[in-house]
C-alpha cells in the first residue's frame, strides 16, 4: 500500500494529459505523427519513471547523482535540447521547400502570363 | 555570329518610386550594348505597386507570392537566365544604386581570353561615385580581408550586388545561392568552385527611393555575423567535399 502511494500519480497523470492532448492533435490533423513521435516517446518514458521511482533512484545512483531530482532535470534538459533540435531540422526543412516552391511557383506565373495574356489580368 | 543575349535581373522589394528611372536608364543603355538586353523585375513580395508598375512599363516581371530577401529573389532572376538559355545575367538594383551607364564596361569584361565567370562592379578600385558611409567601409573591409584569408580571394567591393553572372556561375547559381544577405558569401561559394573571378571599376550612386534593410547597430551587427559565419562554413563544406 505504500509503495503505492510513493508513485508520483499527479506527475503520471499530466504526462497522460499531454500525451492525450497530443494525439488528440494528430487525429485532427493539426500536427503529423512523424513530428510528434519523439515528443509521445518522452511522454511515455516520463509516465514510466512517475510510476516507478525506484528505478530512477537505481539509474539515477549508477550514473552519479546524489540526488534523483538533479538526475531528473538533467534528463528532461537533455530531452528538450533533443526535441528543439529535431524541430529546428524540421522547420528549416520546410523553410527551404517552401522557398522552392515560391521561386518556381513565380516562375511558371511568369511564364503562363506570357502565353496566355488574358490569365495575367485575373485578380 | 549570333547576338548574344543579356538578362538584366532587378530585384525589388517595395521599388515603385525609383524603378521606372531604373528602367528608363537600363533601357538608354541598352541602345549602347553590342548585346541584345532583356530586363526581368522579380517582385519580392511587395506590398506597394511595384510589380504593376513595373508591368505598365513593359518589362518582364516574376511575383514572388512572399518576401525572400535579395538572396530568394536574385536566385530566381538567375534561374530564369540560366533556363532561358541567356549568355549572361546582369544584377542591376532596383533602388537605382546602380547605374546601367556602367553596364556595357562590365558585359565587355566578358569578351576577354580567358573570359572571366563574374565580373563585380568595385566601388573602391577608382575613387569615384557614392562609396558608403565609413561604418560600412569598414564591414566591407572585414568582408575583404575575410574572403582573403579564407579562399585566397582579393576583391575590394565583396558586398557590391552590381555584377555580370557569365554561363558557368549561372549554372553554380541556379543550383545553389545564399538567401540572406548574399553577396560575400556568393563570392566565396563561387572561387571554392573553381570560378574565376575579376573586379571592374564602377561608380555608384546613392539609392534614389525606398530603404535599406541593414540599418541601425542591431541589425548591421547582426548581418556582419552572419555573413561571417555563413564564409565559414562554406569553406569548410568545400573541404570536406574535397576530403
Amino acid at each position: 500500500m505504500q509503495q503505492f502511494f510513493e508513485r508520483y500519480w499527479v506527475f503520471g497523470g499530466t504526462c497522460l494529459l499531454f500525451a492525450l492532448v497530443t494525439l488528440r492533435l494528430i487525429i485532427r490533423e493539426r500536427v503529423t505523427l512523424q513530428g510528434t513521435l519523439a515528443f509521445l516517446l518522452l511522454l511515455f518514458g516520463m509516465g514510466l519513471a512517475s510510476l516507478f521511482p525506484q528505478a530512477d533512484a537505481w539509474i539515477a545512483t549508477r550514473m552519479g547523482f546524489t540526488l534523483v531530482s538533479n538526475w531528473f532535470f538533467a534528463l528532461c534538459i537533455a530531452a528538450l535540447s533533443f526535441l528543439h533540435l529535431l524541430a529546428l531540422i524540421s522547420i528549416s526543412r520546410v523553410e527551404l521547400r517552401s522557398i522552392a516552391l515560391t521561386q518556381e511557383l513565380a516562375l511558371l506565373q511568369e511564364k503562363l502570363e506570357r502565353a496566355l495574356p488574358a490569365v495575367g489580368e485575373r485578380p | 555570329m549570333p547576338v548574344r543575349r543579356v538578362l538584366a535581373v532587378i530585384p525589388s522589394h517595395n521599388e515603385e518610386e525609383a524603378l521606372p528611372a531604373v528602367i528608363a536608364s537600363l533601357r538608354e543603355a541598352a541602345a549602347h550594348l553590342p548585346w541584345e538586353l532583356e530586363a526581368v523585375v522579380v517582385d519580392d513580395g511587395s506590398t506597394d505597386s511595384t510589380a504593376s508598375r513595373a508591368l505598365s512599363l513593359g518589362v518582364r516581371v516574376v511575383r514572388l507570392c512572399r518576401n525572400l530577401g535579395i538572396g530568394g529573389a536574385m536566385q530566381v532572376g538567375l534561374r530564369m537566365a540560366h533556363r532561358g538559355g541567356f549568355d549572361c545575367a546582369v544584377q542591376v538594383d532596383g533602388d537605382g544604386q546602380h547605374p546601367p551607364g556602367e553596364l556595357a564596361r562590365l558585359v565587355a569584361r566578358l569578351e576577354e581570353d580567358p573570359a572571366p565567370d563574374l565580373v563585380v562592379g568595385s566601388r573602391f578600385r577608382e575613387r569615384a561615385g557614392f562609396r558608403s558611409t565609413p561604418m560600412r567601409r569598414l564591414g566591407i573591409r572585414w568582408f575583404s580581408l575575410l574572403l582573403r584569408a579564407l579562399c585566397r580571394l582579393r576583391v575590394t567591393d565583396p558586398t557590391s550586388g552590381f555584377r555580370v553572372y557569365g554561363p558557368r556561375a549561372l549554372a553554380l547559381f541556379d543550383r545553389s545561392f545564399p538567401y540572406d544577405y548574399p553577396e560575400p558569401e556568393a563570392l566565396a561559394l563561387a572561387q571554392l568552385s573553381g570560378l574565376r573571378i575579376v573586379e571592374e571599376p564602377v561608380a555608384m550612386l546613392e539609392r534614389q527611393g525606398g530603404r535599406s534593410s541593414i540599418r541601425g547597430v542591431l541589425t548591421s551587427s547582426y548581418y556582419v555575423l552572419k555573413v561571417t559565419v555563413a564564409m565559414v562554413l562554406a569553406v569548410g563544406r568545400a573541404r570536406l567535399r574535397e576530403d
